[in-house]
């Protein structure tokens, strides 16, 4: 178990990389740092590596700080985001050499070279230099050589970002078998939404050096902390109305800024909302919980199609109303164009409330409204 | 594919330059080797003479009644010695430079400024020191002192570390820091890191900073005329003893010469394979 204590990093004076992360990297979990570019992923895992120093705070290992542990004696196997091969040395060469380097026998060597080539397709480029590869299959070489050994923690930066779509899939899949073949302890970062929720056991999201939220891909997807998560995490991200709430017999109904209503809740289920005048409320949805409604529903926004993506298997149509946009999924055979005026009707209860940006309530859907 | 028009005129110019060129690079050397064949009556005159019964006379002057090859002994050691030491120091000192930012590029500066005054005006100086510094005990022993080696090898040391550290800074900044950090996590110490990974791949920094050291080394001339008598000479100092009082040896200094460029061009050869760019092509995503 890996536990980050109030981990802090600062480069030169003014950039901060991470605002004091409290995070625990669990035995045998598949954890994700999910974030944006530039979030601090890389510090997070060169900070678990030993390769990057923290400006304050504490690693440990299984409780034992491991501050001053140097990087090659801490097992950990790392694939780094830019491949890091040895270029002088050939595709073979950079798999064995974690391998040679801890003095692992000749036969083992090439036994298990064969074997993570063959997992990665990558089993026929073993003679050539790195120098005279793909993108995508430095990409696998680097992952290659982080797995091919049995190590205490993986670190993998980004390891599929750079390969096609096809082979994305295809390794990413090989991955978390993997992973739970050798109950692995695995710490993962991606840029890609569907990568964290597909893959993590948990995901920890991360933006500007700050966690802003850690938990399991179902609660990021349907219990986001903030605005932050809810439009980050999923695909389509969750979409915003600015609403303002008018109070009445025991419910807060929220209403657009031209009075027309979105939802209705329980004055109990938003206690958490303060009366701080000025502050920003927002109603979120994700694309599948509103839907194209009758022109004649009274209670539907009327908004414009400004976007349509098409899916194959469905659409997701951008209607802008007011000044915001809602994702709303449309199955593939609806005919819709660009321009078009729609109604949209919203589930009244079934929404999230967030406050300032701050989640307030994910209120779920009750029955017989 | 295009193909480019080539018409005769351009071609003319082509070949026109490359012989021009040429007549400045090679016209001298095959000057020399020409003439180091040639008997004595045949060389100073005018017109110069490209028919003639060739003659090793001049190589046996050279080698055997000048005793040229002690010169060429002496050099190789004093510019093997002193290469080896910049090779390494260099490397350590760049690498720390490249690595660590040390003093703030201030120091690198710092020290490639060494370069700008000729090495003239140091000459009086460094020869009052080794003078003094033979005469110790020490300086005995480790043959630092007029007409020995030791002084050659640390003049040449000092004059060419600061060019070696400059060209091998920009070798070391060349190869991506995660390739050092990924060699750590596989398992290899810092200096284990240094030798597998990072001198490997700064070879062809490594070689050309050898090459021109050597030759710097092998030609020099000023110091090693003004620091050695006979003891340590060198072949250029060699050569110039050629130019007697009776007048100078022609045939001999052109032989002298050819026999010491001969190491020179068998050694570059050799490191050429070395010297390619781009070792560290495809290490990371660029």
């Amino acid at each position: 178990m890996y536990e980050l204590k109030s981990v802090h990093k600062r480069y030169g004076l003014a950039k901060v990389a991470l605002r004091k992360i409290d995070l625990t990297v669990r035995d045998r979990e598949f954890l994700v740092i999910y974030g944006p570019a530039g979030a601090g992923k890389s510090t997070l895992l060169n900070i678990l590596a030993g390769i990057t120093k923290p400006t304050s705070g504490d690693v440990l290992r299984n409780g034992v700080s491991i501050l001053r542990v140097p990087p090659e004696k801490r097992d950990a196997a790392m694939a780094f985001e830019n491949y890091a091969l040895y270029s002088h040395l050939s595709v073979g060469e950079n798999l064995a050499f974690p391998l040679k380097a801890r003095g692992i026998g000749r036969a083992e060597v090439e036994e298990r070279v064969k074997r993570i080539s063959g997992i990665l397709g990558i089993g026929h480029l073993l003679d050539r230099r790195p120098g005279f590869l793909s993108g995508g299959q430095r990409q696998r070489v680097a992952l290659g050589r982080a797995i091919i050994r049995p190590a205490d923690i993986y670190l993998l930066d980004e390891p599929v970002g750079h390969l096609d779509a096809k082979l994305r899939h295809k390794i990413r899949a090989e991955l978390k078998a993997l992973a739970e073949d050798l109950s692995a302890t695995v710490v993962f970062t991606t840029t890609s939404s569907r990568e964290a929720l597909a893959l993590g056991d948990r995901v920890a999201v991360l933006n500007a050096g700050k966690l802003e939220q850690l938990g399991k891909p179902a609660d990021l997807y349907h219990r986001p902390a903030n605005a932050f998560v809810a439009s980050f995490v999923g695909d389509p991200p969750m979409s915003f109305i600015s609403v303002q709430p008018r109070r009445h017999d025991g419910r807060v109904d929220f209403v657009t800024a031209d009075g027309m209503p979105v939802a209705s809740l329980a004055a109990e289920a938003v206690s958490d909302l303060n009366e701080e005048v000025g502050s920003k409320i927002q109603v979120g949805f994700r694309s599948n919980e509103v839907r194209i409604a009758q022109e004649s529903d009274s209670n539907a926004l009327r908004g414009r199609v400004d976007v349509i993506e098409n899916l194959g298997y469905m659409k997701i149509a951008l209607v802008g109303i007011g000044n915001d946009q809602v994702s709303v999924s449309v199955p593939a055979g609806t005919s819709l164009g660009v321009g078009e005026t729609v109604a949209i009707a919203f589930p009244r209860d079934a929404v999230h409330l967030f406050q300032n940006a701050r989640a307030v309530t994910h209120a779920t859907p009750s029955a017989g409204v | 594919m295009l193909q480019r028009e080539s018409s005769f005129p351009k071609e003319a110019l082509r070949y026109g330059l490359i012989v021009i060129v040429l007549g400045f690079i090679v016209f001298p050397i095959a000057w020399m080797i020409i003439t180091s064949f040639k008997p004595a009556d045949a060389i100073m005159v005018s017109p110069p003479r490209f028919l003639f019964t060739p003659t090793l006379d001049n190589y046996v002057h050279a080698i055997y009644d000048k005793n040229f090859l002690f010169y060429i002994k002496n050099t190789l050691f004093i510019s093997v010695a002193s290469t080896i030491i910049v090779v390494i120091t260099g490397s350590l000192a760049a690498y720390s430079f490249a690595r660590y930012n040390v003093g703030d590029g201030h120091i690198l500066f710092f020290i490639l400024s060494t370069k700008m005054f000729p090495a003239i005006a140091v000459i009086l100086p460094y020869f009052l020191i080794f003078r003094e510094v033979g005469r110790t005990g020490a300086g005995k022993f480790l043959g630092i002192g007029l007409d020995q080696p030791g002084a050659l090898i640390i003049s040449y040391t000092v004059f060419n570390l600061p060019f070696a550290i400059w060209l091998l800074v920009s070798f070391f900044q060349d190869i991506p820091r995660e390739l050092e950090h990924s060699a750590r996590l596989d398992g290899l110490s810092r200096l284990k890191v240094l030798a597998k990974v990072v001198c490997p791949l700064a070879a062809p920094g490594i070689a050309v900073t050898g090459v021109f050291t050597l030759i710097f080394s092998w030609n020099e001339f000023l110091f090693a005329y003004i620091l050695t008598r006979k003891a340590a000479s060198t072949v250029t100092v060699g050569v110039e003893s050629f130019f007697t009082l009776q007048g100078i040896l022609w045939g001999p200094v052109a032989a002298a010469a050819t026999i010491s460029v001969l190491p020179m061009l068998v050694f570059v050869l050799a490191m050429q394979r070395y010297m390619v760019r781009g070792l560290t092509f495809g290490a990371v995503r660029g």
